[in-house]
């Protein structure tokens, strides 16, 4: 048991990847909070996880500095304090080349995935510099290395993420606590089924074309899974994980060789 | 239930410092393991320290010889029935000089403790994993793989040639079940950092051994050095059957000196 006693907030954790950290964290005895905008899945998340009083649902938007403002004390206000916080919510829509990009579609991108990392790292650090303990993990994708044509939205908001983890983690590098990124390449998740499609578009590809094209870059050559990415979350939210700060994790089968 | 149950591993140069510290977490995590070092008094040493058993064995060899990354292999597969997790842990600094100074001999010896006992091992565990279809090589390579310091020219050279190594044959077995990593732990105050190290550190520029050791403190945002447990688990991570869609990674374990 790894996370013996520890408290996490996930954000966006009902399905997908922040769905797989919370039950792997809850597995090595973690308390979690899961989060999403939907009250039903919500609910229906905490039904299938069946862990009892170990995971709690908040629903809420990360999309404004309120929004994420309310999760880390809501964290707090359940489990007492937030040792672990896992940026995990994110997304983008309105995909278009550049010259036809819309402004909507790339200030909605920055603020669901680099904004709402933003402001969740800063008031979880509020509650871990002076406890001295805390590991912030930032869920980036193999596109916050890698830029590929048409999502350009995705790809700056992901590589934004990466820049701030790296300036962070050295301004609180003798404080206990650490900030990471884990760089996973595509996961057929829902929301990849959801929002793949539209990419795919603005790529010039059909949804399977982009998943092909994903795969092949891979030495694996297929997808990823979320499992392969919790198990990496897991090791940087560990005691262990204590010596490990600033860098970017690749969970991509071997896409990104650096 | 251990996160490697029925698995074996081989370490090279597992009597001690990092690879002991696999070792260790490896049998924790239910696997057999295998270590390896020059001298067999050491070995004995070490296995009874670990606790002895049935589950831990010593291969005897200079992991600068063929003969060794070739024999720890064998001797694995006969001891254990099989080879799921190779370690290339082996390596250090043996001569420090500038490179305008430095023989070819110095030179030689740090390519084969360094990077020769690398392919070697890797050629023949990757010969026994491909027609099982499944393993993992984990291959000890070091923040001095990305980066350089003054004085270890055939180090840094080849800590950083491993990770080529690693990642071309991360994708010439990416589809057959097996991952190739490297994990790239900064400064530990191991036995070897201090056998080797205060000669290294007036070649590194640094004023004595302490003086060294504070030197990549600082370029660490958490201004300390890392320890073996910290490498140890993301050994664990990455030999575990989780971790089979991660492959061609330089695993950074350096406290925040890596900024890539």
């Amino acid at each position: 048991m790894e996370l013996q006693g520890k408290v996490a907030l996930v954000t966006g954790g009902t399905r997908g990847i922040g769905r797989a950290i919370a039950e792997a964290f809850v597995g090595e005895g973690a308390s979690v909070v899961i989060n999403g905008r939907s009250a039903e899945k919500g609910a229906q998340a905490l039904k299938e996880m069946n862990a009892g009083d170990k995971v709690h649902f908040l629903s809420g938007d990360v999309k404004s500095r309120e929004g994420c403002e309310a999760l880390v004390k809501g964290t707090i206000e359940r489990y007492g304090r937030i040792d672990i916080l896992v940026n995990n919510a994110g997304g983008a829509t309105g995909h278009a080349p550049v010259v036809d990009l819309e402004d909507w579609a790339m200030q909605d991108a920055l603020v669901w995935n680099f904004w709402s990392t933003f402001w969740c790292t800063q008031y979880a650090l509020r509650d871990m510099l002076p406890r001295q303990w805390g590991r912030i993990i930032n869920i980036s994708s193999v596109e916050g290395k890698h830029g590929k044509p048409g999502v350009s939205i995705y790809v700056t908001a992901k590589h934004a993420i990466n820049g701030f983890t790296k300036s962070c983690a050295q301004e609180i590098g003798t404080q206990g606590v650490t900030i990471n990124c884990i760089c996973p390449g595509a996961i057929e998740t829902d929301i990849m089924r959801d929002e793949g499609p539209a990419a795919a578009q603005s790529m010039g590809l059909t949804y399977q074309g982009l998943l092909d094209w994903f795969a092949s870059e891979a030495a694996i050559k297929r997808l990823n899974t979320v499992e392969e990415v919790a198990v990496v979350a897991t090791l940087l939210a560990s005691e262990a994980g204590g010596g490990m700060t600033g860098t970017m994790y690749s969970v991509d089968g071997g896409t990104a060789a650096y | 239930m251990g996160k490697l149950d029925g698995k074996v591993a081989a370490i090279t140069g597992g009597t001690r410092s990092i690879g002991r510290g696999m070792a260790e977490a490896f049998l924790r995590e239910g696997a057999k393991v295998v270590v390896n070092g020059r001298d067999a008094a050491k070995g004995a040493q070490a296995l009874k320290e670990m606790g002895g058993g049935p589950s831990i064995a010593f291969f005897a060899g200079d992991a600068r010889a063929q003969s060794t990354a070739d024999g720890i292999v064998d001797f694995t597969i006969e001891k254990f029935g099989q080879l799921d997790i190779m370690c290339l842990n082996s390596g250090g600094v043996q001569n420090t000089a500038p490179v305008h100074l430095m023989t070819n001999e110095e030179w030689q010896l740090e390519m084969d403790w360094n990077l020769n006992s690398v392919f070697w091992g890797m050629r023949k565990a990757l010969n026994h994993m491909i027609p099982r279809q499944t393993g993992r090589i984990i291959v000890t390579s070091s923040v001095e793989g990305k980066l350089g310091k003054p004085g270890i020219p055939g180090y840094a050279a080849s800590k950083h040639a491993v990770l080529g190594l690693m990642k071309a044959a991360a994708k010439d077995v990416g589809t057959l079940g097996i991952t190739v990593n490297a994990i790239l732990p900064g400064l530990i105050e191991t036995d070897i950092v201090r056998e080797t190290g205060p000669e290294s550190a007036k070649a590194m520029g640094a004023e004595n051994y302490e003086g060294l050791l504070e030197m990549f403190a600082q370029e660490a945002a958490i201004k300390r050095l890392n320890t073996v447990e910290e490498v140890a688990a993301a050994a664990v991570m990455l030999a575990s059957a989780a971790a089979s869609g991660i492959t061609g990674t330089s695993w950074a374990v350096d406290g925040g000196t890596l900024p890539y």
